[in-house]
């Protein structure tokens, strides 16, 4: 194998020096084509995001390659020595195998279990096929490394439970909603998290959203990004018999919301229940509105407890993550080496005389009229036949083993004779 | 044969309670996708058994006290098959399955061999009373489940645990929907059983009511489901009220059911 990843992430190199390479690099195609100008690379996939950059390729020659990658990192980055050293890995073989199906997994993403990178990912070898920089090697640990992130994505909880708090909040919406569809949202005040889980939930089928704010005029602006109401504040005590869920964010020093003002709600609301996402510190809300029948008050704590709650869990899905993928790369490792022209003609062969034994027991019902010597024969000519159709792909192997460029013919011989049970 | 697939219904039964514990242990969606199926198969078995007895005794099997708990049994199993595919609340199959299981396991004592009848049941108005009501108490008992698995599901919401158990449980308008609409059928099931029960009776005992231990428990039962509904329905209460109030009118429904056959003298009481 002559795999190399080179690259850095968020954990080995500071944004400043990730943003200078990914900037002179961006994502288009044109660095694609000056790697794939050194001789000693074969096969490349680049891949930029905001929180890494990697180099996958297959090289001939794996020092030179390593050499003329680690210059061109070193060009567009403008990194000093220092600085390449410090931020830089380089993983060959199996272990750049695992990296790129952990970064496919998203176990090394900032926010675990985040399912952007995989499409990162799939843009990524997309641009690269459509540069014709990917062969068999390539293409083969690309789409092992989908498979592979699928298979953690359903075999563990890594994408499981919210992990910011605005997701938080919309998660126990639904606990307490079942389906958001229809639901009316009042959002008291600005704020960016406050807004954030607006939109969060606006996006799981919420219906309506009514907007308050001391200042009218804020509201109304407010009102207009979200397409939704703007609402008098003095009027709060009476849009609480409509709604469904409130998030609060004021800059209020006191309580927004009283006890009295729920309780003559939800009488109003015939016991609708209600669910309220207090934001703001000083809180907004009182929090004796939670002993109320059908009433469910979340602080801003309340809410990152959870996340650091599911946080943890996706640590503990991670290991199993990490046991999957083990044995992917295994996987990987046994299609490689079959990769070998011997193994190759050996399966081949099996296969075929495995066809021609078939056929003559499903003949076996008419061959019974026949002696045995009329059956031998046809056994015999069988296996000319064999012998005779496989000659010429045997020895095309063979010769191009000879000057190293069998690997795309055993891959397609591979494919089309269905020898890899996969 | 009947006997036979009743076996079967059991042994298929206790594999279903076993899958369904596994889920909440494991919690993987699909182990409780599995079991459902099991208890499916089970049902099937079930379903079976109750034809079989019906062409071999001759009489609808829901007269002796053990052809009635297998009843119960299968419509309180055949209640969830059918609301499990529109409510998705496969969690609610580790609450039924067990006590279905229970219930077969009780019914099974007394299912083996020939059961006479006594000439009072032989009215075609017994197995319709008998059916109307306990297809009416299987709808109260589910009720009761979601009811339960509401209070929990709610406490563990107002006490911010949310990470753990409460991920099983449905949400709480989900189980607050089940409960409404299992009464709502429950209730004019055990009404109209309550009824046919009081024209037999007039024809068997000479009057409509006797004032029996067992109807009277009964009528405090359908008094308090009467009153949840009307709570339900015309106060509108939902979620925590309703949800208590179900499981103790659940209680009280038990205590004529199961109690008085033990601990009381009853007219009710025949095989």
């Amino acid at each position: 194998m002559n795999i190399i990843l080179i690259g850095m992430n968020h954990k080995t190199a500071p944004l400043e020096i990730r943003e200078r390479l990914s900037l002179t690099c961006g994502n288009d195609a044109n660095h694609l084509a000056e790697i794939m100008k050194f001789p000693e690379i074969q096969e490349v996939l680049y891949l930029a995001t905001c929180n890494r950059v990697e180099v996958l390729a297959n090289a001939v020659d794996t020092a030179g390659a390593v050499e003329k990658l680690r210059a061109f990192i070193f060009h567009h980055g403008n990194l000093s020595a220092e600085e390449m050293a410090r931020c830089l890995y380089l993983h060959y073989d199996d272990e750049a195998v695992r990296h790129l199906f952990r970064v496919a997994s998203s176990i090394d993403s900032m926010v675990m279990g985040e399912p952007q990178i995989l499409g990162q990912v799939k843009d990524a070898y997309r641009t690269a096929v459509e540069h014709n920089t990917t062969g068999v090697i390539l293409n083969r640990v690309l789409h092992h490394a989908f498979r592979v992130a699928k298979r953690v994505r359903t075999e563990t909880g890594i994408a499981h439970n919210a992990v910011s708090v605005s997701f938080a909040a919309v998660e126990l919406a639904k606990k307490i909603f079942g389906s958001l569809e229809g639901k009316t949202i009042l959002l008291i005040g600005a704020g960016e998290m406050s807004e954030l889980a607006a939109r969060h939930l606006l996006n799981q089928g919420v219906r309506k959203i009514l907007i308050a704010n001391r200042t009218y005029a804020r509201a109304l602006q407010m009102a207009e990004n979200f397409h939704g109401t703007a609402t008098d504040f003095d009027t709060l005590a009476e849009k609480l018999r409509d709604v469904d869920i409130v998030i609060s964010s004021t800059g209020a020093p006191g309580y927004v919301i009283t006890p009295p003002m729920i309780e003559a709600a939800i009488r109003r609301r015939k016991n609708r229940l209600l669910f309220l996402i207090d934001i703001a510190v000083p809180r907004d809300i009182d929090p004796a509105v939670n002993e109320i029948d059908n009433v469910y008050l979340y602080n801003i704590d309340n809410l990152q407890d959870i996340v650091d709650t599911n946080v943890k869990s996706r640590q503990r899905e991670a290991e199993k993550a990490e046991a999957i993928i083990d044995d992917e790369v295994g996987k990987y490792h046994e299609w490689f080496n079959t990769l070998e022209v011997v193994p190759t003609i050996i399966s081949l062969r099996e296969k075929m005389e495995g066809i021609v034994k078939s056929e003559l027991v499903k003949s076996g019902s008419w061959m019974q009229n026949l002696n045995e010597e009329e059956k031998k024969n046809i056994e015999i000519l069988a296996g000319s036949i064999i012998n005779k159709i496989l000659h010429d792909p045997i020895t095309g192997l063979k010769e191009e083993s000879r000057e190293n460029g069998a690997l795309p013919y055993i891959a397609a011989l591979r494919r089309l004779f269905g020898l890899d049970d996969v | 044969m009947d006997t036979m697939f009743l076996k079967a219904a059991l042994a298929v039964y206790f594999v279903s309670v076993l899958g369904y514990v596994t889920s909440i242990y494991v919690r993987r969606v699909m182990v409780a996708k599995v079991s459902t199926w099991i208890f499916f198969l089970a049902f099937l078995c079930h379903t079976i058994s109750f034809i079989f007895r019906y062409l071999e005794t001759g009489h609808t099997p829901v007269i002796s006290i053990y052809e009635t708990l297998s009843f119960f049994a299968w419509a309180m199993a055949g209640v969830y098959l059918a609301f499990q595919p529109k409510t998705k609340t496969r969690v609610l199959g580790a609450f039924v399955s067990p006590v279905t299981f229970l219930l077969m396991i009780a019914a099974s004592k007394g299912l083996e061999g020939y059961v006479s009848i006594p000439e009072v049941l032989k009215s075609n108005l017994v197995p319709l009373h008998v059916i109307l009501s306990v297809t009416g108490e299987a709808l109260f008992a589910l009720a009761s489940f979601a009811g339960a698995m509401y209070l929990i599901q709610e406490g563990l919401i107002k006490n911010k645990k949310v990470s753990g158990f409460s991920r099983m449980l449905p949400s709480l308008s989900d189980l607050d929907r089940i409960n409404h609409f299992c009464l709502m059928w429950g209730f004019p099931l055990l009404t109209l059983g309550v009824l046919v029960g009081s024209l037999w009776a007039r024809t068997a005992w000479g009057s409509h009511w006797q004032w029996d231990p067992k109807q009277v428990w009964t009528l405090v039962a359908w008094v308090f489901y009467a009153l949840l509904l009307h709570q339900r329905l015309a106060i509108g209460w939902k979620g925590h009220k309703a949800a208590f109030l179900s499981l103790l009118a659940f209680a009280i429904l038990l205590v004529s059911l199961v109690a008085i056959n033990l601990f009381f003298v009853t007219a009710h009481s025949f095989i």
